[in-house]
């Protein structure tokens, strides 16, 4: 059974381009819009891995992974985080989540799935 | 990962790929042969032949990935062909599940991909695992009682050939990152074969203690790859921080670093650099290795060995990376010295710089009459360029001394030979540069100095031993820069100069009257006069014609001062004073009439007003005879003559002569421009300058004008007695 | 001979519910046997887990097995090269 992502963005080009290259390496990919959408998604089902945007209407990325440590099924899932070239220069209160892996957008769909691979394998 | 090739070898990835797919297709039919009945050897043979020939030309391309691949499918099928392994159905499915991959990598090669997806990277290591299980001599145990050292089978290693040691220790906060080491060791076999791993629990505690979500497990891994280390670190950058990660590559891959090193030719020198670009450090590394060096300014350590504290790389590659690094900077100093420009090729060059600034001169006088802000504005930017011009053209001329005093270790180990004295020549300051007009015409009386030190100042051993100095001597060749002059010096640990010997041999030779009193520099500048020879017993070297006095001559001609110091038993320092070049000179400037004359500082002595009523042509000075030279007589000068008129006294060897010349207006210095042709044949002066207000001015030879001046007395003091008689 | 059969993932997720669970068992056991065929994922943790009842029954002196391994499983102890180190029989599925 494939793994599966979930993959939180506004841009829907960004989802899509993101969706179809994880799905074509062999993961099952999820949807959502914003981190108020994400957090529907976290509805018991198994995640492997959440890829989330940090600027977004309605919940932002860093808000949405705060929430998602405080359920048990989620508190170890492994984010990455996508992040532009002008905050690659962190708050400090990003530290207090557990976003360790980042990517910087642009990036081309083989990088995403590099870095995907490194944290699971499909 | 994207590789480039250039066009040939895309040419011929083109026919690599199409005798793949033919060979994979062959592959594929002689695998159908063998599932059936009448299968031969031959069959076998020809999908050994497949791999084989596959195998050998992905290598060319640097198609890792196939090779890999089919260097395992070559070793199953060779045993296989061996007999060592029966042909089954499951072994054909397998062979044909990797044929099949195979195609997928060849096509991804095809359009310019070395690797395919995760999903096919995946079911690639699946198949090779699947391959080398047959690989192994020892079919895996179903279920066995004793399994022990059967299971570990599986574990040995397939080849020692990895070439990475990893030690990874990843953060203890890892697990609840979400981030599991053991991912990221299952994502370095996309990149490279795992040749071992051992995995260390000992960072764990007792049962009690033990944080179930905390990380303990340290790991080594050597990795067979052909990643570079910065590929290979990128496996780590989400659980870097915090994490002990070193990556180095093993022992016996050294050497090959090593090479490569030499191999680099890269314009960048700096070792972090050098390190970089073989693939042996990474960037982050260097950066933390470069953090560390400029936090702890205390011990003030080289960049390599905190390299190599960090465990980031080992000692021999560090060291191979240093030579590498003096070698290059050993090869940009000989690169800037080695334009070579034909000789005649510069002076011409300086010729024609000479004109130019005399003929901008001239225009900007022309220009001048012309009443224009703009056109004398353009003048002087002009006029600067030129100077600018003028002076990097004469740097060009500027050479090293070295060359001709690295000619001397040949010199003083024949003459050391001949004189049966063991010398030896100590060289300093070889790099100080000086005008090549002037090396040219040192390398002689050097030569002579040298022998001189040699054969006079140098005593024989069993002096030597019995002053107590070493029985070996030393000879040195010293040359420095100071005010403005090139300083050589030629010294020796030897006799040191016998001040009342040299006087008394003087005065034998009937150099000098009995009786006169001399300073001791006087002194010591008798050994350069003619015929002086101290020496009480005749060396061949000396007896060979050539005395120091041939040395005075040469220096004097290159407008150069002797200064000798000696230490009696001690030694003795010749130092020659040279002006940098012989192109520029330090003059005294002078006016007679309208015209300026220029007098070479160096052979003036003194300056004096010429009494006014004073009408011979010549006047006493402390109790001495001073002929004049008036200048305005020389030179056929009509121009106004001033009321108070001066006299510059001038020597050159040991004729002395007061110049008489209108005004003085003091000294500067200036570059000599050779006459042209036009005055070759004027006598009294050896070139022509162009001052700051774009004037020309002659400069007066002053050796021409006292021997002149010589010729003249010793003719009229003939004909005078030739009257008389 | 008792057997304790671990079911679903044996992951960070489950790691801090198991232990005291997964040493109780030890202890409370003369042979234990760990059956692990309904293990669906492992990781380090789950991995730190198994290392950690294998050095606790040496310690006091027993000897815990562990069998019917799933292929999460094996392919973890293949990954970390424990297979033999455990001493444990894997029996390979079949394809």
């Amino acid at each position: 059974m494939s793994k599966t992502i979930l993959i939180i963005d506004d841009s829907a080009s960004i989802r899509q381009s993101t969706q179809s290259a994880l799905q074509d390496a062999g993961y099952h990919v999820i949807e959502a819009i914003d981190g108020q959408d994400g957090l529907k998604q976290l509805n018991g089902q198994k995640i492997h891995l959440i890829i989330s945007a940090v600027n977004m209407p309605q919940m932002d990325g860093i808000t949405f992974m705060q929430e998602a440590k405080k359920r048990p099924l989620y508190q170890f899932t492994p984010v990455i985080m996508l992040t532009t070239e002008s905050n690659q220069n962190l708050p400090p209160h990003y530290s207090s989540t557990n976003a360790k892996a980042w990517l910087t957008k642009p990036f081309r769909p083989a990088q995403m799935v590099a870095a995907v691979t490194k944290l699971i394998m499909p | 990962m994207s590789f480039e090739l250039d066009d040939d070898m895309k040419a011929a990835l083109v026919t690599f790929i199409q005798e793949s797919v033919e060979l994979l297709q062959e592959l594929e039919d002689r695998l159908m042969i063998l599932s059936g009945q009448d299968s031969s050897d031959d069959d076998i043979q020809a999908i050994f032949r497949c791999a084989h020939t596959i195998k050998g030309t992905a290598g060319l391309f640097g198609l890792d990935a196939i090779v890999r691949f089919t260097h395992i499918m070559e070793n199953v099928l060779d045993r296989v062909r061996k007999h060592e392994l029966d042909i089954n159905p499951d072994l054909i499915g397998l062979l044909l599940k990797s044929g099949d991959h195979l195609r997928v990598l060849v096509d991804a090669a095809s359009h310019g991909r070395e690797t395919t997806s995760p999903e096919q990277l995946a079911l690639g290591e699946y198949l090779l695992n699947q391959l080398k299980s047959y690989q192994n001599t020892l079919e895996l145990p179903k279920t066995s009682a004793n399994t022990q050292h059967k299971v570990e089978t599986i574990n040995t290693p397939q080849s020692a050939s990895g070439n990475w040691l990893l030690f990874l220790q990843f953060n203890e906060h890892c697990l609840r990152d979400g981030m599991d080491p053991l991912a990221f060791i299952r994502y370095l076999t996309t990149l490279g074969d795992i040749v071992e791993l051992s995995t260390f629990a000992h960072n764990m505690p007792d049962a009690e203690h033990m944080d179930p979500e905390t990380n303990y497990l340290s790991f080594e891994i050597i990795l067979s790859s052909n990643a570079d280390k910065e590929t290979i670190a990128a496996a780590f950058e989400f659980v870097r921080e915090g994490s002990v990660i070193h990556i180095i590559p093993l022992e016996h891959r050294i050497p090959y670093y090593v090479e490569l090193i030499n191999s680099l030719s890269p314009e960048d020198a700096k070792l972090g650099e050098l390190l970089i670009k073989c693939g042996v450090i990474t960037q982050h590394e260097l950066d933390q290795g470069l953090n560390t060096q400029s936090t702890d300014t205390t011990a003030n350590k080289p960049i390599g060995e905190i390299l190599v504290e960090q465990r980031v790389v080992q000692q021999p590659i560090v060291n191979a990376a240093l030579t590498k690094q003096k070698d290059l900077k050993e090869q940009k100093a000989r690169e800037n010295r080695s334009i070579r420009i034909d000789a005649e090729r510069l002076d011409k060059l300086i010729d024609l710089i000479g004109e130019l600034v005399i003929s901008t001169s001239v225009a900007t006088l022309s220009a001048k009459q012309v009443r224009s802000v703009a056109l004398h504005e353009a003048h002087a930017h002009v006029n600067s360029l030129v100077e600018a011009v003028r002076s990097s053209a004469l740097q060009l001329r500027m050479v090293a001394i070295g060359t001709v005093f690295s000619r001397f270790q040949r010199v003083v180990y024949d003459i050391s030979k001949e004189l049966n004295k063991d010398i030896k020549l100590v060289i300093n300051g070889a790099e100080t540069e000086v005008d090549k007009s002037v090396v040219e015409k040192i390398s002689d009386p050097l030569t002579h100095m040298v022998r001189n030190a040699m054969d006079h100042g140098i005593e024989t051993a069993a002096v030597r031993l019995a002053r107590g100095k070493p029985e070996q001597g030393t000879v040195k060749l010293n040359a420095y820069h100071s005010s403005g002059s090139i300083v050589i010096e030629v010294s020796d640990d030897g006799n040191g100069l016998d001040k009342d010997k040299i006087l008394s041999t003087a005065i034998n030779r009937g150099l000098i009257p009995p009786g006169t009193e001399l300073t001791e520099q006087e002194i010591y500048a008798l050994i350069f006069e003619p015929g002086f020879s101290t020496a009480t017993q005749i060396s061949n070297l000396s007896g060979r014609g050539v005395g120091m006095d041939v040395v005075k001559r040469n220096i004097h001609d290159l407008r150069g001062a002797i200064k000798i110091n000696s230490e009696i038993g001690l030694g003795t320092t010749i130092e020659i004073h040279l002006p940098l070049t012989l192109a520029i000179i330090n003059g005294f400037l002078t006016k007679v009439g309208d015209i300026s004359y220029i007098i070479p500082l160096d052979r003036v002595i003194e300056c004096l007003e010429l009494p006014t009523n004073e009408q011979h042509d010549y006047m006493e000075l402390r109790g001495e005879v001073l002929p004049f030279i008036r200048l305005r007589e020389v030179f056929n000068n009509t121009g106004p003559i001033s009321k108070r008129q001066n006299v510059i006294v001038v020597e050159h060897l040991g004729l002395k002569a007061g110049l008489v010349v209108d005004r003085l207006l003091g000294e500067l210095q200036t570059v000599i421009k050779p006459l042209g042709e036009l005055f070759s044949h004027v006598q009294g002066v050896n070139g022509s300058t162009i001052l700051g207000s774009g004037e020309v001015a002659l400069i007066i030879d002053v050796a021409t004008l006292l021997a002149q001046q010589e010729k003249l007395m010793q003719a009229s003091l003939t004909s005078a007695l030739a009257h008389i008689n | 001979m008792d057997t304790y059969s671990l079911e679903g993932e044996l992951t960070i997720f489950t790691a801090a519910q198991l232990k005291p669970e997964l040493l109780n068992f030890l202890h409370s056991s003369t042979a234990p046997e760990l059956n692990l065929s309904a293990v669906t994922e492992c990781d380090t943790a789950g991995l730190q887990l198994l290392i950690l009842l294998k050095r606790e029954a040496t310690l006091t002196g027993k000897s815990i097995s562990f069998m019917m391994h799933s292929k999460a499983v094996i392919e973890v102890l293949e990954l970390a090269r424990l297979t033999s180190q455990f001493g444990d029989p894997i029996v390979l599925a079949h394809s």
